[in-house]
């Protein structure tokens, strides 16, 4: 065997010098600090024991934070992190599971699980880092791309329109519907606890600047452009208004837009009502009561 | 025991009740104490197209269908004349010479014909024309020499959740057959005298179903896909009363992420399809291997490529799923072979993905998925113990649990989420002794060669395969799964006409099972490679893992079964 001291990769780890969790890995001035930070205090607002969370990544600048905190983590395939999220919340509804994704693989690559999970209510909550472009794959125009806009794979501006995560959601059955932003970390905090203490589909669409491939929505870009839904008197019961805000064209509403009570996925389980999937003994199982039909 | 067996087929449009009235036939027979070997053919579409069930019952065990039919029950002019290379001169056929307008004669039939007045005898009774199928039911019994009494508590059995009405007005339509037989016809077969049996009749999907109960499955997930779909149906049927979750997902995709992410909080998960649904499913293969998650993957083959033929059968995925997805990992594949195989390589299955923490595909087909065949299960409750997880997981001084530590047979401690002290990450990235992503090559070198070394582990569980030697054999068949049963109905057929042949059918597929497949190619005279597929899928592995090149094949791939008869004339070719 090699008896060399290993060389440390570009975060400085080794097979002999480990250190945890890693220091991110983010450009400057990149929105997911922001975002981070917020999903640390936003977890510890939920009193909830942090081993009792798991945190499923996606693929993307947003989902390396895996290497960066200290919980269960399942970093999941590219767009795949819902399905995953969902099987852990359906085999153990003890869990709180909190997805870390970004725009294109909750809505571009994975779109299929995002439309159909927030339809059964599952109880996770997702944090989508909404950049407006593929990060990780240098600068690539995302789902949410506005029309026009030219990147490296659209030279001559992108055609297609861009995904409206807000109104897509509140036409199909979220029952947690925020906007926020990654650069007031309390605010995002907070709302990041609220989701989690949320029974059933939580998606917080989260604006998220990127100096380096995205740099005209700047932080002072949002800023300028962001109106904050309580300071607009939102009503959250009436789905006209809601549908209004989501809808809108001159401003970027941020807050939470909806919300409502319904019972979860795993929550309309009868076999789940006793006790979770993943600590049900399988010991002594007696197939005789199934075998009896095939007589 | 005198050795009896009768040949029992229905056929007519789909639609028309054919698979209902093809299992209150089997389950009569079985209920005479007869060993059954269900086979049915239908097209992909819910009306209209051309439906058969077939009834091969025995008073000694069987294990295929069988070609030649003592009774046809055709139900329209198609049945007459599709069928026609499967009666001899001694079948009868059974047909409504008034219902269809039927001139019997056009069909030139080789056999005797009875002509049974279904839709006016089921409208006598005061039943509906569907019911005409049990009058067809009725007569049968008569001319097989069956009770009529088994049949009565079989359709009471089966129709009682529709109320007694239903079940009244079913029995009277088959007592009217039976009646209009005795007074218009005599038995072909004296009455069966068999001591009852205690055994059961069910699909090879439904025996997988029952296997994932037995074996502590807690979640099964899956898109619908024929011929997979019936572990769906089954399992998602009895989830209430065997306390599993079934969730029928937007996807394969999510079907198997979801079951990656159950089986990552330690509950034992599965996930069914076919090949093209597992062609989706395979970038979680390799999830499954690099995060070293459990889980067992049913692939009911269907013939290919892209949609291919849906309801019909074949064995040509079983070179994919050696190999499917990116790079390489450790894996197990097993194709069943019966139900009995289908019951306990699923159990097995589920505790060797736990064990080995990885994938362990099971390779079915629609034949064995969908014919019902007689199981004989000794054992019906089932001790599952939990393998390789960490109970009072310890954090190291990173502050994390090593969850990918190396270990002499490659196999590391899991815990799992909600235990204090076992943090760690399921990474689908490399990672190190955590799951913390790294690209450090040796860390890399290290991750790869502990997964691989499970291999070695796995090889070691490999059973003895089936293998069936005989002095003198004329051949050696070398087979996988499904063909296991046609292979042993040939050999009865041979033995009859003093030819013996050995038989070795593979239900271990990965790891090889090299060793004894070598062996038994270098002791016998003969041996030939007969499989589902065009290419030679199990011929080829052969080679590469033994190094021995068979030249001998015996290829079908038009979809339908091997049948004895067939293989039974190649045999007869080669003796010459």
């Amino acid at each position: 065997m090699n008896q060399q001291k290993p060389t440390p990769d570009r975060y400085g780890r080794s097979s002999t010098g480990l250190k945890y969790p890693k220091t991110p890995t983010w450009c400057p001035g990149c929105g997911n600090y922001g975002i981070w930070g917020a999903i640390k205090l936003g977890i510890k607002g939920t009193g909830y024991p942090p081993e009792k969370f798991v945190l499923v990544y996606d693929v993307g600048c947003s989902s390396n934070m895996a290497d960066f905190n200290h919980h269960y983590g399942f970093h999941a395939l590219h767009g795949r992190a819902l399905p995953a999220a969902a099987g852990i919340k359906l085999a153990n509804h003890d869990l709180k599971v909190l997805v870390v994704i970004g725009d294109g693989g909750c809505y571009g690559e994975g779109g299929t699980h995002f439309l159909n999970l927030m339809r059964g209510n599952h109880d996770i909550t997702v944090l989508v880092h909404n950049n407006h472009r593929y990060s990780l794959t240098t600068g690539q125009m995302s789902p949410t791309t506005d029309k026009g806009t030219k990147t490296k794979s659209t030279p001559e501006g992108s055609i297609d329109e861009p995904l409206n995560p807000i109104s897509l959601s509140l036409s199909n059955h979220a029952t947690f519907i925020a906007r926020q932003f990654a650069g007031d970390i309390p605010k995002l905090a907070s709302r990041i606890t609220e989701a989690l203490n949320h029974s059933g589909f939580a998606l917080i669409d989260i604006l998220q600047p990127c100096p380096v491939f995205n740099p005209n929505q700047s932080y002072e870009w949002y800023r300028e452009n962001m109106v904050d839904l309580e300071t607009e008197g939102h009503a959250q019961n009436d789905k006209l208004n809601v549908w209004k805000q989501a809808m809108r064209k001159d401003k970027i509403p941020i807050g939470l837009f909806w919300k409502e009570e319904k019972a979860a996925y795993h929550q309309q389980i009868a076999q789940l009502d006793s006790s979770p999937l993943a600590t049900q003994a399988i010991d002594n199982i007696d197939i005789s009561p199934l075998a009896s039909e095939f007589k | 025991m005198e050795k009896q067996s009768l040949n029992w087929k229905v056929a007519g449009f789909a639609g028309e009740g054919i698979m209902t009235t093809g299992i209150l036939f089997s389950k009569t027979c079985a209920r005479h104490g007869l060993y059954i070997f269900d086979y049915t053919e239908y097209p992909s579409l819910i009306r209209g197209g051309h439906n058969t069930y077939q009834v091969y019952a025995d008073t000694n065990p069987v294990h295929s269908q069988r070609k030649k039919v003592d009774i046809l029950i055709a139900l329209n002019k198609n049945s007459l004349s599709f069928h026609q290379d499967e009666l001899t001169q001694n079948s009868l056929v059974i047909y409504d010479q008034e219902d269809d307008k039927v001139n019997i004669k056009e069909f030139a039939l080789p056999c005797k014909s009875f002509n049974l007045p279904m839709v006016k005898l089921a409208k006598v009774a005061g039943a509906e024309r569907v019911m005409g199928n049990n009058v067809a039911l009725g007569a049968s019994i008569f001319l097989l020499g069956l009770n009529l009494e088994i049949l009565n508590q079989v359709i009471s059995d089966i129709f009682s959740k529709k109320g007694n009405q239903v079940v009244s007005l079913n029995q009277q339509a088959a007592k009217a057959g039976y009646e209009f037989a005795k007074i218009h016809s005599q038995p072909i077969l004296t009455a069966v005298n068999n001591k009852p049996h205690n055994y059961l009749t069910l699909t090879g999907n439904e025996s997988i179903g029952l296997g994932a109960v037995a074996g502590g499955v807690k979640l099964y997930t899956a898109y619908p896909m024929t011929p997979s779909s019936s572990i769906l149906h089954y399992l998602a049927a009895k989830a209430k009363k065997s306390n599993i979750v079934v969730k029928h997902a937007e996807d394969e995709i999510g079907a198997i992420n979801m079951a990656l992410g159950s089986s990552f909080t330690g509950a034992r998960s599965m996930v069914g399809t076919s090949g093209g649904g597992l062609c989706y499913m395979t970038e979680a293969f390799g999830l499954s291997g690099i995060a070293e998650i459990p889980l067992v993957v049913v692939d009911a083959m269907r013939p290919g490529p892209a949609l291919g033929m849906p309801t019909w059968t074949a064995q040509g995925d079983l070179q994919f799923v050696l190999t499917a997805s990116q790079d390489e990992f450790p894996r197990i594949v097993m194709a069943p072979g019966d139900v009995f195989e289908a019951f306990d390589l699923t159990r097995r299955a589920l505790e060797l993905a736990e064990k080995y923490q990885t994938i362990v595909i099971l390779l079915t087909d629609k034949y064995l998925s969908e014919s019902r065949h007689t199981l004989k299960l000794d054992n019906e409750s089932f001790n599952n113990q939990r393998i390789g997880f960490s109970n009072n997981p310890k954090p190291d001084e990173s502050g994390f649990f090593p969850r990918y530590q190396d270990s002499e047979n490659g196999v590391s401690s899991r815990s799992v989420p909600g235990s204090l002290g076992g943090t760690y990450i399921a990474n689908s990235y490399e990672h190190d002794n955590y799951g913390f992503a790294t690209e450090v090559a040796d860390i890399r070198n290290s991750q790869v060669e502990k997964r691989a070394r499970k291999l070695t582990a796995m090889a070691a569980e490999i059973p003895e395969q089936f293998y069936i030697k005989e002095n003198n054999a004329a051949l050696t068949f070398i087979s996988f799964g499904s063909t296991k049963g046609p292979l042993l109905a040939t050999k009865h057929l041979l033995k009859d006409a003093g030819i013996n042949i050995n038989i070795l059918n593979l239900s271990w597929m990965w790891p090889f099972p090299k060793d004894q497949v070598t062996k038994v190619i270098k002791e016998s005279s003969k041996p030939v490679v007969i499989e589902g597929n065009q290419q030679g899928q199990l011929a080829r592995l052969i080679t590469q893992e033994t190094g021995i090149i068979i030249n001998d094949k015996l290829n079908r791939y038009d979809g339908r079964p091997f049948y004895p008869e067939d293989i039974a004339s190649y045999v007869r070719k080669i003796v010459k």
